[in-house]
């Protein structure tokens, strides 16, 4: 017997052992260490600026010096009595905003889906553009329109119907819910009109028979059905608008409506001495309500079928035939996307072209300037901005997407025990409003040992975390549809796990990356409420620039750059599209 | 003959060392600037004016700058928020008396004396902080296309006249540090007991609160709001793109000086210095007094209309405790 035999010989009972306990046989699996790496990641990205947020509401040393702790914060914070008005304010325009979101979305939804308007495609398809315009800009352009002294539309009133001033003032609550809802309006148009599509129409079809006229047939079925879907983009976009600062920053704070956001960036950044912990303790406030209403978004979910799952039934809903009236709902269709995207487009361009805004007059028409996209050409802080959003969205897209699959393999292919703690993890996120988690990276990566702090990397963690739900809704979305025969199959001929996450199913999950990984793109080139707080001058992305470059005044380069963001989103998604064969349809 | 063009000869060589003061040492200063690459500013002069001086300080020394533009609020919170974490990422801040003198005492400056400074009177030599390079006026900038001549305010007690309720556009006291102190300093003008009224006159008038003295110009300059409490050099700069600005010819105004200071912790130590040299030098000075800055040179104004009359007060420096509590008074003022 060699060396070898015996040493073999020896250590069998232990590694039989080994090989018995259930610790070595989950270990033994190249899957179980998939998804330890993937839950170790979710779990310090959500955790940890969650314990910091936490730790920086209950410490009383500024950002970056060590404190001792104390209640005083929050003891500040809420027994406030301006605290009271401000969660007001909060809910007021949560709940206007999610409300009017929804009134449009059903509305342009319904009209889409379900009746025989003229053009009712090409509105459903213009429906999702406004997505690629960075929402500070939707307000800003908005301001330009209905501000009360020289807003284009309030102008228009005045010259044509002689009045003295005015009727609109979008520096009030009605306008900031006004912005706010046609921001969020193509997310609920989404969620609804999925589920408009994916209706089973021979309900309606026994309620005609049983002699329910069309009015009737909408109040007992098609609202009953659609009542999961609305309560879910109801609730996503009462926590959206909770969550957001863009159209709080630039109608909120000039009008001095207080919310949530607009405190939180006063205390933070806004004025001196800036008071972090303050403004950490009310980033939990905002993050428990956000909780609430995520926790009940999920459950009217769990009611209706993912809004971006294709259900692979073979039905269309029953349209419905409007007779003359087919033309006042493409009107009424046209008009909301006038709103949502021709309004807001012709003013930047308009404003992009104006030496200086102002109300044009004839002699306007003689001072136009391309002088704003000639600075946007020529000036190096713009050039290094878009390179840090580029970076940003493209680096940021992939690496979400990654951990995206991985994590939606693991929680809906595999029988892992613990899978369910990914899923746990994901909600954090998934509820956390970006100024609040932006407060917790701050206190969390300040004295980080690995140097993030004040670098593009921090802005990066923070786009991942972020969402990360998002992507793995998409890709989810897709792998329920991937027929588990095939990955069989490959299990069968001899591959193994890696191996057949790599041929078979990344090849089969590619359409529901890809259209991940085109919203995060979007949304990543246009992000602001989290990376105002986290940038620093040297890693400045073009969110914060448009701010400051608003702030300064220069509206005119403000639209200019605007302007050239939209255009590189539009081209990221046409590339992205030929390369993943992703159907908008 | 030849002695005479050796003296002529002389001569030249001699202004051109007078003309560039402490030109060798500057050189050298530059060399080393070249190396590190590039000067990091923030500030909050406006970028227009910074970037003809950059444009201007890169061509000369072939070193590039990065500037970062905000509020003298947002520059000071930044640049101590950097310290604080040990993460400076800036070589130069730009910024008004008041915010500067916090910082110095936050031991975020390092002392530099530029061969250029002697170029400056010794009154506008600080001992902290060096040469006041400029100074900043704050009044009222109207727009001549929404008030008749006879409407326009004439005084800053006009201001709180009935009739511009809701027409006047001011940084928010709450938030901007220099509008903090222009309103604590009123009382310079117009005595203690007047300017406690004055202040809460003038927080009835509604006046709509922005984030800065530039943007409460830029509303003024496009028309949205007809009157601004801000720099009077706006209506210069926005007057030279074609909007239709003035101010009122107060009397007595308020003022502040501005520095700029080099990080004792500066990423590149020599850049910086280079652009503070560069930066006090005349031909810099002329072009920001050509740009509408009023800088701190005998006899040379910005193209402002009746810029050589104007008259100022210095505003009161807070400190930290000062601003905070400030900042709570002019809450229960100006935001309710």
């Amino acid at each position: 017997m060699s060396v070898d035999e015996s040493a073999l010989t020896a250590s069998q009972p232990l590694t039989s052992a080994w090989r018995r306990s259930r610790i070595g046989a989950f270990l033994s699996q190249p899957v179980s260490w998939v998804f330890l790496s993937v839950g170790s990641i979710i779990a310090f990205l959500s955790l940890y600026p969650t314990f910091f947020l936490f730790y920086g509401s209950l410490t009383d040393a500024p950002l970056g010096l060590p404190g001792k702790f104390t209640l005083q914060n929050y003891v500040r914070a809420y027994s406030d009595p301006e605290a009271y008005p401000l969660m007001v304010n909060s809910f007021i325009f949560g709940f206007g905003s999610a409300g009017l979101s929804l009134l449009f979305a059903l509305t342009l939804a319904w009209i889409t889906i379900r009746t025989n308007a003229p053009l009712r495609r090409l509105f459903e398809l213009t429906a999702i553009i406004p997505n690629i315009l960075p929402p500070i800009l939707v307000s800003i352009s908005w301001v330009m329109l209905l501000n009360p002294s020289n807003g284009l539309i309030n102008g228009a009133f005045v010259r044509v119907l002689g009045l003295e001033k005015g009727p609109f003032n979008i520096y009030s609550m009605a306008g900031l819910i006004f912005v706010e809802a046609l921001i969020l309006t193509p997310l609920a148009f989404l969620i609804v009109a999925a589920a408009m599509k994916s209706m089973d129409p021979s309900l309606e079809e026994s309620a005609k028979t049983l002699g329910s006229n069309e009015f009737g047939v909408m109040r007992r079925i098609t609202f009953p059905l659609l009542r999961p879907a609305i309560l879910a983009a109801g609730t996503l976009n009462f926590v959206r608008a909770v969550e957001s600062f863009d159209t709080p920053a630039i109608i909120a704070l000039p009008a001095r409506i207080e919310v949530f956001t607009t405190k939180i960036w006063r205390e933070a950044l806004g004025s001196f001495p800036t008071n972090h912990n303050l403004a950490a303790a009310y980033g939990v406030g905002i993050l428990g309500i956000a909780l609430v209403f995520v926790y009940l978004y999920r459950r009217f979910t769990s009611q209706v079928e993912s809004f971006s799952t294709v259900t692979g039934k073979g039905f269309r809903p029953h349209q419905i035939d409007l007779g003359r009236w087919r033309f006042a709902a493409s009107g009424v269709a046209f008009l909301l996307l006038v709103m949502l995207v021709v309004l807001p487009i012709l003013v930047l361009l308009l404003v992009a072209i104006l030496p200086y805004y102002h109300v044009p007059t004839w002699q306007t028409w003689q001072n136009l300037t391309l002088d704003h996209f000639r600075y946007v050409w020529a000036t190096p802080r713009v050039h290094k901005a878009f390179m840090n959003s580029l970076f940003l969205a493209l680096v940021g897209a992939t690496a979400c997407m990654v951990l995206a699959s991985l994590a939606s393999y693991i929680t809906v292919r595999t029988k892992i025990a613990g899978r369910g703690i990914i899923e746990g993890l994901v909600f954090i996120p998934w509820a956390f409003p970006g100024t609040a988690m932006a407060l917790g990276l701050l206190w969390a990566y300040v004295d980080f040992p690995i140097p993030v702090y004040a670098t593009v990397w921090i802005i990066l963690i923070a786009y991942v975390t972020r969402f990360l739900p998002y992507g793995l809704r998409a890709v989810t979305s897709t792998i329920i549809q991937v027929h588990k025969e095939l990955e069989e199959a490959s299990i069968v001929c001899g591959a193994g796990f890696l191996a057949t996450f790599r041929r078979v199913m990344i090849p089969m999950m590619r359409p529901g990356v890809m259209a991940g990984w085109i919203i995060l793109v979007t949304i990543f080139m246009r992000e602001f409420s989290a990376t105002l707080f986290l940038y620093s001058p040297g890693a400045e992305p073009l969110g914060p620039l448009l701010y400051f470059l608003y702030l300064d005044g220069m509206r005119g380069r403000v639209a200019a750059i605007g302007l050239v963001i939209s255009l590189i989103s539009v081209i990221l998604i046409a590339i992205a599209q030929r390369y993943s064969r992703w159907d908008t349809n | 003959m030849r002695s005479k063009y050796s003296f002529y000869g002389s001569l030249v060589i001699l202004a051109i060392f007078t003309a560039v003061p402490g030109w060798g040492q500057s050189a050298k200063t530059i060399e080393a600037g070249k190396k590190e690459g590039k000067v990091v500013i923030y500030g909050s002069l406006e970028s227009d004016t910074t970037d003809a001086i950059k444009t201007a300080f890169t061509k000369k020394t072939g070193i590039e700058a990065e500037y970062w533009r905000a509020s003298a609020t947002k520059v000071m919170d930044r640049a101590l928020s950097e310290q604080r974490a040990g993460k400076p990422l800036f070589d130069i801040i730009l910024t008004n008396d008041n915010p500067m003198q916090i910082m110095f005492k936050q031991g975020l400056f390092a002392k530099y004396e530029s061969p250029t400074a002697s170029d400056f009177p010794k009154d506008a030599i600080d001992p902290n902080l060096g040469p006041r390079y400029r100074n900043v006026i704050i009044g009222v900038v109207y727009n001549k296309s929404a008030l008749s001549p006879a409407d326009t305010p004439k005084t800053l007690e006009d201001l709180v006249n009935p009739k511009y309720r809701g027409k006047i556009v001011m940084p928010d006291p709450t938030q901007h540090t220099t509008t903090t102190q222009w309103v604590a300093s009123l009382w310079k003008l117009m005595g203690k007991e007047k300017a406690e009224k004055y202040i809460r006159d003038l927080a009835a008038m509604k006046p709509i609160l922005v984030e800065s003295l530039l943007p409460a110009a830029e509303r003024v300059a496009t028309g949205e709001t007809p009157i601004a409490i801000t720099y009077v050099k706006y209506a210069y700069m926005y007057g030279k793109k074609g909007a239709p600005l003035d101010y009122s010819r107060l009397g007595k105004f308020m003022g502040d000086g501005h520095y700029l200071g080099l990080n004792s912790k500066a990423p590149h130590m020599n850049a910086g210095k280079a652009f503070i040299d560069y930066f006090l030098d005349d031909d810099s000075m002329k072009k920001m007094a050509e740009l509408g800055e009023f800088v701190n040179r005998k006899g040379v104004y910005p193209p402002l209309p009746d810029a050589d009359k104007i008259q100022f007060v210095e505003m009161v420096d807070l400190d930290t405790k000062g601003f905070a509590a400030k900042k709570k008074e002019y809450q229960q003022i100006f935001l309710r």
